[in-house]
């Protein structure tokens, strides 16, 4: 039973990481409708932004955490006008391929400042553990999950709410209408790119306070599977990315306690590939059709 | 209001719009007719910037709008309801019309109570998801969506397509409603007899070209007319 719960929070705990990444996925796939195979590596340079910020010059660490956030919606917005943009009448496959490109730009730069070697990453976040009977649960595991719930309320809200938000939805609906309608789609995109962006730099934070290292490719494996999440949830759907990238947490970590270390990533797929066969569009993916 | 000189626009290879020139009076509606790809949305949208032309211009109270970014011209009082409607379907009824005063803020609240006093039944539904919606309710969002920004010229590009008779005569009555409050109108249709009988004046486009003009009476009576588009 004490592995049981244990098992379900920090499945939970890597689930909300997975789900922050998911979101950035998510929504500029339903805006941009590109896959932005670079996401991943957005949270690598997160994790770097706040191991310099730290260590090198010395910011407190909430600083270092917020800097790291503005850095990483500000690096965001720079791909997307320089990489993505240019190619916005461009065929999908380009696109794709360029995020690509765009993926190893990046971890090539950070090879290029930092090295190959892995780095430490500072002790940032120190809260003290809870213990409910038996169970421990560390205070980072506690953090993770408090903030990603408050995040997912006030990005629901966000984007059910406000004008900036419906302007959101209305542009991943139909951009032209959109634009019929006075709304720049074009800064549209930019600003899901800096919500992404900055999501994955907070994923970063919780991601290096959890594993405690750093290298130029630790994006990739979290990038692949925030990816995988938000398919299954269903692409474009943020209720959707938030309860895949949870589920996928828990399925991942049960498959650890209970199956095997080594067989957790290809159960990780198989439930997907499952899911998929089943509900081609993900969980919560939908397809209304239209009437004309 | 709106005049439009040599427009030339290509879809890759095809010339879809040839040497096209009209305009559009204060207090007018005026109307584009003629048959499937003779290029009348293509004609609507050039104008909206959604499609760019090689040559000429488009005038819009005086200013040249030709080169302007298309989500810029609904704050100069141009408003375009597509073809096909294209309200966003997954938003609810009211979120639509917001939408539509997406640059126009200050006129929600009011707007909103214009537009359910014109459509009585997206009062009901206001909260309901706009896909939902009949076509007829869609067309009535559709425009009350443009009405949102308070538009000086109104472009409506078939909007009776689909509709079942009845909400046609709906749908006229209620585009000479909104001339008689001041709204200027341009006005796409195929269905070219109830078109003609309440435009000021009307263009006939046939392949691309303005092929014949006049006041909407004289088109109506004219042979060409009747035996091409009113069926006799």
């Amino acid at each position: 039973m004490i592995l049981f719960f244990q098992t379900l929070i920090s499945g939970l705990s890597l689930g909300s990481i997975y789900a922050l990444i998911a979101l950035g996925y998510t929504m500029v796939y339903g805006i941009a409708k590109m896959l932005n195979f670079a996401h991943g590596d957005v949270i690598m340079i997160g994790a770097y932004s706040v191991i310099v910020a730290v260590m090198q010059m010395n910011m407190p660490p909430i600083l270092a955490i917020f800097v790291s956030i503005a850095f990483c919606a500000l690096l965001g917005v720079i791909i997307e006008f320089l990489a993505y943009k240019p190619l916005r009448k461009a065929p999908s496959l380009a696109v794709l391929i360029t995020a690509i490109g765009v993926s190893y730009f990046l971890q090539n730069i950070a090879q290029l400042i930092f090295g190959t070697q892995q780095k430490f990453f500072p002790k940032i976040i120190s809260l003290p553990s809870v213990t409910l009977g038996t169970i421990e649960i560390s205070g980072i595991t506690l953090a993770t999950l408090a903030v990603t719930a408050i995040i997912m309320i006030v990005l629901t809200l966000f984007i059910n709410k406000t004008k900036v938000g419906k302007a959101m939805r209305a542009v991943s609906e139909d951009k032209e209408a959109a634009e019929l309608m006075g709304i720049s789609t074009n800064r549209t995109i930019s600003v899901t790119f800096a919500i992404g962006s900055a999501l994955a730099a907070v994923a970063s934070i919780f991601y290096g306070a959890t594993y405690t290292y750093i290298k130029p490719t630790t994006g990739s494996m979290p990038g692949i599977k925030a990816f995988t999440a938000a398919v299954f949830g269903g692409i474009g759907s943020i209720p959707g990315a938030m309860l895949g990238g949870i589920l996928l947490g828990i399925i991942e970590q049960f498959s650890k306690a209970y199956v095997s270390t080594t067989m957790s990533d290809a159960i990780v797929f198989a439930v997907l590939v499952i899911v998929l066969v089943v509900k081609p569009t993900g969980l919560l993916g939908k397809k209304i059709s239209e009437k004309v | 209001m709106l005049k439009v000189e040599n427009l030339n626009v290509y879809y890759g290879k095809i010339h879809a719009l040839k040497d096209i020139s009209f305009d559009v009076k204060e207090h007018e509606i005026v109307a584009l007719i003629g048959a499937n790809g003779a290029g009348k949305s293509t004609t609507l949208k050039t104008i909206s910037g959604m499609l760019r032309s090689h040559t000429g211009s488009t005038t819009f109270c005086g200013e040249d709008i030709s080169r302007i970014d298309s989500y810029k011209l609904i704050t100069k009082g141009l408003a375009h309801v597509p073809e096909g409607r294209r309200i966003f379907l997954q938003m609810t009824v009211a979120e639509n019309l917001e939408m539509g005063a997406y640059t126009n803020g200050g006129y929600i609240k009011e707007g909103l109570e214009d537009v359910y006093n014109r459509f009585p039944r997206l009062l009901h539904r206001k909260n309901q998801i706009a896909g939902t919606l009949s076509g007829g309710e869609q067309q009535m969002l559709a425009i009350g969506r443009a009405l949102m920004s308070q538009p000086k010229l109104l472009m409506l590009d078939e909007p009776s397509m689909g509709l079942a008779p009845i909400l046609v005569e709906q749908i006229f009555d209620i585009i000479k409603e909104l001339h008689s409050q001041g709204t200027t109108v341009l006005l796409v249709e195929q269905n070219a007899g109830h078109a003609l009988e309440i435009a000021d004046r009307a263009y006939v486009l046939e392949s691309g070209r303005i092929v014949l003009t006049g006041t909407g009476e004289e088109l109506a009576e004219s042979e060409e007319i009747k035996k091409a588009y009113l069926g006799g």
